[in-house]
């Protein structure tokens, strides 16, 4: 990303997580794996679920009925981070609003769904309506419908850095000035057959079999949820009394590894820095869904910006969501430790990539 | 003056399509009016009766043949080989590089009932594991990159059937922040039964050979394929003595936020596009001089489609020409929008705007030239690619032979 252009801010955040429906920042609290009761299963199962809500209770006029529930979480999340903005759509121009949303999965409930509805009526008697509701990119369209955006809609993913990607994506559409005001999403449901890809390759966490505290746990607890936050580049704040900055973003980079991740890393931060490394109040964790005790990336944060420096560690429940977590990682960091100034957002997938993202938070 | 290193140049383009391997079949095959669409029964499932374009024969690669390499993955990885060759440079040259890969289906050629009837037994099953893990699209642009041992930023894009080009307008975006210093671009889809089944749910298949923009069109057929375009900015180009096959000239992305599966009737969002798409690139609509439709057929998107060229190109001196090419391949999904970039490229190269076939009853819009009948032979300096999906998503891409 090009450096020393206007930084892009957020300004808006909303939320679908086991906290519920939120916009702004969460108060987070303890939060321990939830017994999934969406399938049977030879035992207790744990995951961080999303407890049920009615969506319409939460964004008045919304009608979910037959969207995956990840389309779902997303027009809740969207709706209650523009909210949170203070952002009034019938005063703008939605041609000039993008919708940039990371997921892993996709609608892979619906996906079941559709391969369910073939066994049981075989290939020539599948539902017209599920169909088009399993594309991985129905939940960000069903944004720009509901809130009438016309501007650009797009759906990436990355197997480890999906939301990292969305963002600085979004960041490059307003520079680029193809956009005003975009909407970044990201997040994922979890189904019967992802959880069972999880523990069929043995990754799960003792603690999703049993009631152990998640800080002692090793593996990874699966989870799910949505999180959406607003961009705006900065100096159009100023256009709308009572807006708030959440972080400013300055430029960022992520790519796939080959190297060992403390050389890609230094390597990539002095590119974006054109060689000068700042103070840095705060380096800000993220995960790819490894343990949150023996992730690599707090001890790269430390190596990368020197001992003093206060390390946020990766959120159990946003390393859950693998790829698409960067995000809920970026969040709920802001909202557990009220910190401001220049951070470094820096996620590893230990040899396999890494991302970096200048912040300056409020 | 032409600023050299924000300009996007195509140094190399690959693709795989039911011609075989490379722009020569391609170009072999469109030229000749050849068609690909092959019409079969109980071909992709019982009870299938439809028309397909396949992809026959693809080489036997060690990687590519992995369990974790899904059709799509395979697809892709051949194309994106055969643009590093078009380019003229080995893969060490793409080190660094980033990727843009796009797809709809991912792995779910892979995959099957059986995993959402009971998934553990699948997954137990030889090999499960491994199909499984090529499921999210994703992992398109890591099969490409893990192959060739690239290392710059991966992304994978899924906007339904406009994810091919939306990759390569995203990589652009991308290369002039200086997110890698090229692109490898593109998109891969496979036929599946997964998709053929939903779009016969939706009653969108002709079950003949389709017949874009005619007036008794009956629906699309679908095809298969991978197009990659190698993207770097003129300067990096010249720098390298590489040879420049176009210029990216203007790209732009829209949303109709209208409906999941139809186009908004007038076709406003694709206009739109095609009129940012001709503001990025400084053109007018009397510069650009033949359109690669989206094109697929269906009743809905053929009229919402013909009143966008109606709109965007209103006030130019001549009706527009336009085609759809997937009259000779069927519609690629993910990778259509890739696939017809680099068959919009060779129509610049070559100097030759390829007709629809099988159109004898065009639908009436007076602006537009729907091109018909024999390739005309023209120097062609600026065309236009025009893709869109459900879900409203749209987008155009402006390629030019030169600088302007």
């Amino acid at each position: 990303m090009t450096p020393n252009l206007p930084p892009i801010a957020i300004t808006g955040i909303g939320s679908v997580s086991p906290y519920g429906p939120l916009a702004g920042l969460i108060q987070p609290g303890p939060l321990e794996p939830a017994a999934i009761t969406g399938w049977t299963s030879a035992g207790e199962r744990r995951a961080f679920l999303v407890p049920p809500f009615r969506p319409a209770a939460v964004v008045p006029g919304l009608n979910t009925r037959r969207l995956d529930r990840l389309s779902a979480w997303a027009l809740v999340a969207s709706s209650l981070a523009l909210k949170d903005a203070g952002i009034e759509l019938n005063s703008i121009d939605r041609s000039r609003v993008a919708v940039v949303f990371a997921t892993i999965f996709g609608c892979v409930e619906l996906t079941e769904a559709f391969y369910l509805s073939a066994a049981a009526n075989g290939w020539n008697g599948t539902d017209p309506i599920t169909f088009p509701e399993t594309l991985a990119s129905a939940p960000a369209s069903h944004v720009s419908m509901f809130h009438g955006l016309r501007g650009p809609n797009i759906t990436v993913s990355n197997k480890y850095f999906g939301g990292e990607s969305a963002m600085l994506q979004a960041a490059c559409l307003l520079r680029h000035g193809q956009a005003d005001l975009a909407i970044v999403l990201a997040g994922d449901a979890l189904s019967r057959s992802t959880y069972a890809w999880y523990e069929e390759a043995d990754l799960l966490s003792p603690a999703c079999y049993n009631s152990h505290p998640v800080s002692e746990a090793e593996g990874f607890i699966p989870a799910e949820g949505v999180a959406a936050v607003v961009l705006e580049p900065s100096d159009r704040i100023n256009l709308r009394p009572n807006a708030r900055t959440y972080a400013r973003i300055s430029s960022g980079l992520w790519a796939a590894g080959g190297e060992p991740a403390e050389i890609i890393c230094q390597k990539i931060i002095r590119q974006m820095l054109g060689g000068s490394v700042p103070s840095f109040c705060t380096a800000i964790c993220s995960g790819n869904g490894a343990p949150c005790a023996t992730s690599p990336t707090a001890t790269l944060a430390h190596e990368i910006v020197g001992e003093g420096v206060a390390i946020i560690h990766p959120n159990a429940y946003a390393q859950g969501l693998a790829g698409s977590g960067a995000l809920f990682h970026l969040i709920l960091a802001s909202s557990s430790a009220r910190v401001s100034g220049p951070a470094l957002f820096l996620g590893t997938a230990r040899n396999n990539g890494f991302a970096a993202i200048l912040l300056e938070l409020s | 003056m032409t600023d050299t290193h924000k300009t996007v140049v195509v140094t190399g383009v690959g693709i795989v399509s039911p011609y075989g391997i490379g722009m020569d079949c391609l170009q072999a095959g469109m030229l000749s009016g050849q068609s690909c669409l092959v019409r079969t029964k109980d071909d992709w499932f019982p009870g299938f009766d439809g028309t397909t374009a396949r992809v026959c024969g693809l080489p036997s690669m060690a990687d590519a043949s992995r369990p974790e390499f899904s059709r799509t993955d395979q697809l892709a990885v051949i194309a994106a080989q055969d643009a590093m060759a078009s380019s003229g440079c080995d893969s060490s040259t793409f080190r660094e590089a980033g990727i843009a890969m796009a797809s709809t289906l991912g792995g779910l050629t892979e995959i099957d009932t059986g995993i959402a009837k009971d998934p553990g037994p699948w997954y137990r099953r030889p090999g499960g594991l491994s199909r499984a893990a090529s499921y999210p699209f994703a992992h398109v642009a890591d099969a490409v990159g893990n192959h060739f041992g690239i290392r710059g930023p991966r992304c994978a894009i899924s906007v339904a059937c406009a994810s091919g080009a939306m990759a390569i307008a995203l990589a652009a975006n991308m290369l002039l922040d200086g997110a890698a210093p090229m692109f490898l671009a593109g998109g891969s889809d496979p036929l599946c039964a997964f998709t053929l089944s939903g779009f016969n749910s939706l009653q969108a298949l002709d079950p003949n050979p389709c017949t874009p923009f005619d007036q008794n069109r009956k629906g699309t057929n679908l095809g298969e394929g991978s197009a990659v375009l190698v993207l770097e900015t003129l300067a990096a180009a010249t720098a390298r003595s590489a040879k420049v096959l176009a210029v990216l000239r203007g790209w732009a992305m829209t949303n109709d936020a209208f409906h999941t599966t139809a186009p908004q009737k007038e076709g406003s969002g694709l206009a739109d596009c095609i009129r940012l798409s001709m503001e990025m690139a400084q053109v007018s609509g009397d510069d650009i001089g033949y359109v690669n439709a989206h094109g697929t057929g269906t009743p809905l998107n053929d009229s919402a489609e013909a009143n966008a060229y109606e709109t965007a190109f209103r006030g130019r001196n001549r009706p527009i020409p336009v085609s759809s090419t997937k009259s000779y391949l069927g519609h690629c999904l993910g990778a259509a929008g890739a696939v017809e970039a680099a068959i919009t490229i060779m129509a610049i190269r070559s100097g030759a705007l390829i007709p629809t076939l099988r159109l004898t009853n065009p639908i009436e819009s007076p602006g537009v030239d729907w091109l018909r009948g024999k390739v005309k032979r023209q120097p062609l300096p600026l065309a236009m690619s025009a893709s869109s999906g459900f879900g409203g998503n749209n987008t155009v891409l402006i390629f030019g032979s030169g600088l302007s």
